[in-house]
């Protein structure tokens, strides 16, 4: 049974009033773009504005100009709305509602063949995959720009050139664009890349959406930036906004608070995308237990982020209730619950350390396998353990409140359910080792970053254990032993997890070949350096140092003049990464469809792969993995009865 | 004619679309769609009984003063309109029916019971929001009045906005069915609109027995 992805096409649109869709030609202004969506968000914007004015001037409030609710309404809810609008991201949905006849998607806008087509509203996954990774990127090297600001700072005790406010707010805004506009979605681009082509699919089940999802990113990203320029500085609460402060800092808190909403509706709609393809989308053959990790890992990830996002959304609601409408859901004066805050942000926010990480161990078992020349250790097993984590994940979240007052007897159940956490992971991590056990390993770039993720996750999974037990956390919570563990887990856990995969993935993505000998030399500067930074801060935490204080005690000024320096370096390792990119991809010799010898399906198809993928739809014949099985295939291109065809 | 405009002229059949995909699901992949979204909209839900949870509950100074809690909420000397809200929760659950007649309406093919249908489901739900806002005017206290109205506001508030939200689908729908749109074999435009609705519906009665009857 073969069917049309919903591109359209199928459905009700043939049955409308006849008459075929015919453009009219449009000027500059009118035209689906940049201009358009310039006008259009200050249009929305001065909307937005009047609808307070005016209601206000109704109600005979005073002031009849509030800029707080101005600024709310109009700067990060109306206009970023007519941004979207103006660029063409609804004008396919405004033709539906009026019922007028739409144009049936032709793909004629799908692809790239200029620069410019990165820079549209693109309904193509392979495109999308490359805009949403190349954004994060961006945001990636500003973010850790910040933080050399502030390392600079830490380098000796005292205050020297910031005051505690622009500390604050940099640091904050620093962990928020690496969490919020960096690890969460970088993956989702990763995986628009490749989830069609490993399942045999064309494009993503809704690829309206999914361009739609894309544009929401950069508007999260700017809005978090933007609000260095709001009255009274950036939000300076730490990326996890704690109320009922967030609520009383100036203006620039409701910056994180709307941002926040915009990636969060960005990540659940790619991931309610990434659902409904791979259950609906799967070549023939392609069954559950034949699917790549990587799918299977995306799978997870994109149930915790449709169940656990709306926690986020909500605990920002209510600070943004407790501001502009003087609600007092954290305000124990009021009879609210301060504590409350911690309890639905983290019921999202632990979930979400998973959503930053599961991705990652899915390109692991990638690269692990094809590197290592053999089929991944305990394949079901690794699935299983993705859905142990998945479920245990939402069992977890007080452990950020050990030491916050929340009730005692929580405090077990929750020590028990973290440490339970550890079963899951270890299988993973044992199962990548015995899958090198006797594997002729090719130790490329792609595979020392995932060796190397190995070895520094574990690291980081450890000081997770430690903190996961109640006393050794009333000990080392808010201290730089926390920074240590976050480190650990995200730059020397997500982050090489994401190296790796675009190593892996950059001849199928570019066609060409990266520099192996640069990519080398990245990965052991970053391998180094990172170890350099962020090991000592385990032990100035232990010693007391806090976390997210611009000053400190004059003994530890010698360790964080040493991990300054380091971060120095780690800070340049990227520009290695950042030249070998830019310079592979512009002039790196040809990849071939297949470099790796990899058996799963988007290595089938030529580099990077045709408009649509395949041309016929692949029949998917044995597991993923069967490196150096005699015989074994995954998948049969073309027509299953011809033969001499490779698999 | 542009080289867009004469692809698009030539209609669905020759058009250089991708090659079909592999169902691989017998769910439809739009109703999954839906379906996962409600499960979102659901987990917000969540967090917004979460947050009520927190105030009637947990919180040890939940209620000003009084030591029985549940005796007294909301506290004294203010009351929540149980009544009114028990009218509305009437006018929601017969929308439910009406929204299901007219989707059945044009599985047979009944294009006038469609239309119908549709229109009694927008007007009963129009009424659902005009009680809505009546009570909220008249209801006695404000969003500053203390925890208990926050989370009395949240909650129906969040709820009033996914009737609006559904309100506007089913006009969509409703445009569409009066321009000529769907057919016995094709009206997922009004099925999944209508899948929505009921949630809207089934999440109002739980909202309804939380507030205004625990
Ligand atoms: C064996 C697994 C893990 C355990 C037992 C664990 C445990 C913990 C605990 C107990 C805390 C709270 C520390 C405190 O604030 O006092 C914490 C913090 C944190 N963990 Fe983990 N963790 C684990 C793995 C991970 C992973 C895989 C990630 C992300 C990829 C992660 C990200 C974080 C972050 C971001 C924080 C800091 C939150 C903040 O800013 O306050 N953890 N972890
Ligand atoms: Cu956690």
């Amino acid at each position: 049974m073969t069917t049309v992805a919903d591109h359209g096409t199928g459905h009700d649109t043939g049955h409308g009033p006849p008459g075929p869709y015919a453009p009219r030609p449009r000027g500059i202004l009118m035209r689906p773009g940049f201009v358009r969506a310039t006008w259009c968000a200050a249009a929305f914007f001065v909307v937005g504005m009047y609808i307070v004015v005016g209601l206000r001037w109704l109600a005979g409030w005073d002031p009849i100009y509030d800029w707080t609710i101005i600024t709310l309404v109009g700067a990060l809810t109306a206009a970023p709305i007519g941004f979207l609008l103006g660029l063409g991201a609804f004008d396919y949905w405004l033709y539906w509602i009026s019922g007028r006849p739409t144009l049936p998607e032709d793909h004629s806008g799908h692809g790239a063949t200029r620069w410019q087509d990165y820079f549209r509203v693109n309904t193509d996954h392979k495109v999308i995959g490359v805009q949403y990774t190349v954004t994060t990127f961006v945001f990636l090297l500003v973010g850790g720009l910040m933080a050399m600001i502030f390392r600079v700072e830490l380098a000796e005790p005292g205050l020297q050139f910031l005051d505690g406010e622009t500390f604050n707010g940099l640091v904050s805004v620093h962990a928020t664009l690496l969490i919020f506009t960096f690890m969460v979605p970088v993956f989702a681009g990763l995986g628009n890349y490749v989830i069609p082509l490993m399942i045999g699919a064309p494009d993503m089940a809704f690829p309206r959406l999914n361009a739609l999802s894309y544009w929401l990113l950069p508007i999260a990203g700017v809005m978090f930036l933007a609000s260095f320029l709001a009255p009274g500085g950036a939000f300076a609460a730490g990326w996890t906004a704690y109320a009922p402060l967030s609520s009383e800092l100036p203006v620039g808190s409701m910056f994180f608070n709307m941002g926040v909403q915009f990636a969060g509706a960005s990540s659940i709609l790619t991931a309610l995308n990434f659902l409904v393809t791979i259950i609906t989308m799967r070549a023939p053959g392609m069954t559950f237990w034949r699917m790549p990790l990587l799918v299977w890992a995306n799978f997870t990830t994109s149930l915790l982020v449709v169940l656990a996002t709306p926690f986020i959304a909500g605990s920002q609601f209510f600070v943004l209730f407790d501001r502009v409408m003087h609600t007092d859901f954290f305000v124990p004066e009021g009879g609210g619950y301060a504590l409350g805050y911690q309890h639905i942000f983290w019921f999202y926010s632990h979930p979400a350390v998973y959503i930053m990480i599961l991705p990652g161990f899915g390109i692991i078992s990638e690269v692990i396998s094809v590197f290592s020349r053999k089929p991944i250790f305990g394949y079901r097993l690794m699935a299983i353990s993705l859905i142990g984590i998945l479920v245990l994940g939402f069992s977890v979240w007080a452990h950020h409140l050990f030491v916050a007052g929340m009730a005692d007897w929580l405090r077990v159940p929750m020590m028990i359910t973290t440490l339970l956490i550890a079963v899951p992971t270890g299988v993973k991590v044992f199962s990548w080792l015995a899958t090198m056990w006797e594997g002729r390993i090719h130790l490329t770039t792609p595979m020392l970053f995932a060796l190397g993720f190995v070895s520094t996750f574990v690291i980081g999974g450890l000081s997770g254990i430690y903190l996961g037990s109640v006393p050794v956390d009333i000990h080392a919570s808010d201290t730089y032993f926390v920074v240590a563990h976050i480190h650990y887990v995200f730059f020397g856990g997500s982050l090489l997890t994401v190296f790796a995969g675009v190593y892996y993935w950059f001849p199928k993505m570019t066609g060409r070949m990266y520099d192996e000998r640069l990519g080398k030399l990245h990965f052991w500067l970053t391998f180094v350096t990172l170890n350099l930074t962020f090991f000592p801060m385990h032990w100035v935490g232990l010693r007391g140092m806090p976390r997210r204080v611009a000053d400190y005690a004059a003994e530890f000024g010698a360790v964080n003049m040493f991990v300054t320096i380091s971060s120095f370096a780690l800070g340049a390792s990227f520009f290695v990464f950042l030249y070998n990119m830019i310079v592979s991809w512009a002039r790196g010799p040809a990849a071939g469809a297949n470099p790796w010898r990899a058996m799963t399906l988007e290595w089938q198809v030529s580099s990077p792969p045709p408009i649509f993928n395949f041309d016929e739809v692949p029949t998917v014949v044995g597991g993923p993995y069967e490196y150096g099985v005699p015989g074994a295939r995954h998948a049969v291109l073309g027509d299953p009865l011809r033969e001499g065809v490779h698999a | 004619m542009t080289a867009h405009a004469e692809a698009a002229a030539h209609g669905h059949a020759e058009h250089h679309g991708p090659p079909p995909a592999n169902r691989s699901s017998r769910m439809e992949p739009s109703t999954l769609g839906m379906l996962l979204f409600i499960a979102s909209e659901a987990m917000l839900f969540g967090s917004f009984f979460a947050a009520y949870f927190f105030v009637r509950v947990v919180n040890p100074d939940a209620t000003i003063v009084t030591p029985e809690r549940w005796a007294t909420w909301p506290p004294e000397p203010y009351e929540f309109p149980v009544f009114v809200a028990g009218v509305n929760t009437a006018i929601l659950v017969t929308s439910s029916f009406t929204i299901h007649w007219a989707v059945q309406s044009i599985r047979r093919g009944n294009r006038r019971g469609l239309q119908a249908g549709l229109v009694a489901t927008i007007a009963l739900g129009l009424a659902f929001l005009l009680t809505q806002a009546i009570e909220y005017a008249h209801v006695g206290f404000n969003t500053t009045d203390g925890a208990f109205a926050s989370v009395f506001f949240g909650l129906t508030g969040l709820h009033g906005a996914h009737v609006a939200v559904g309100l506007s689908l089913l006009i969509f729908a409703a445009v569409r069915a009066f321009r000529g749109h769907y057919s016995p074999e094709h009206y997922h435009g009004v099925e999944i609109p209508g899948i929505y609705w009921h949630f809207v519906d089934v999440m109002w009665i739980v909202v309804y027995a939380t507030v205004y009857l625990l």
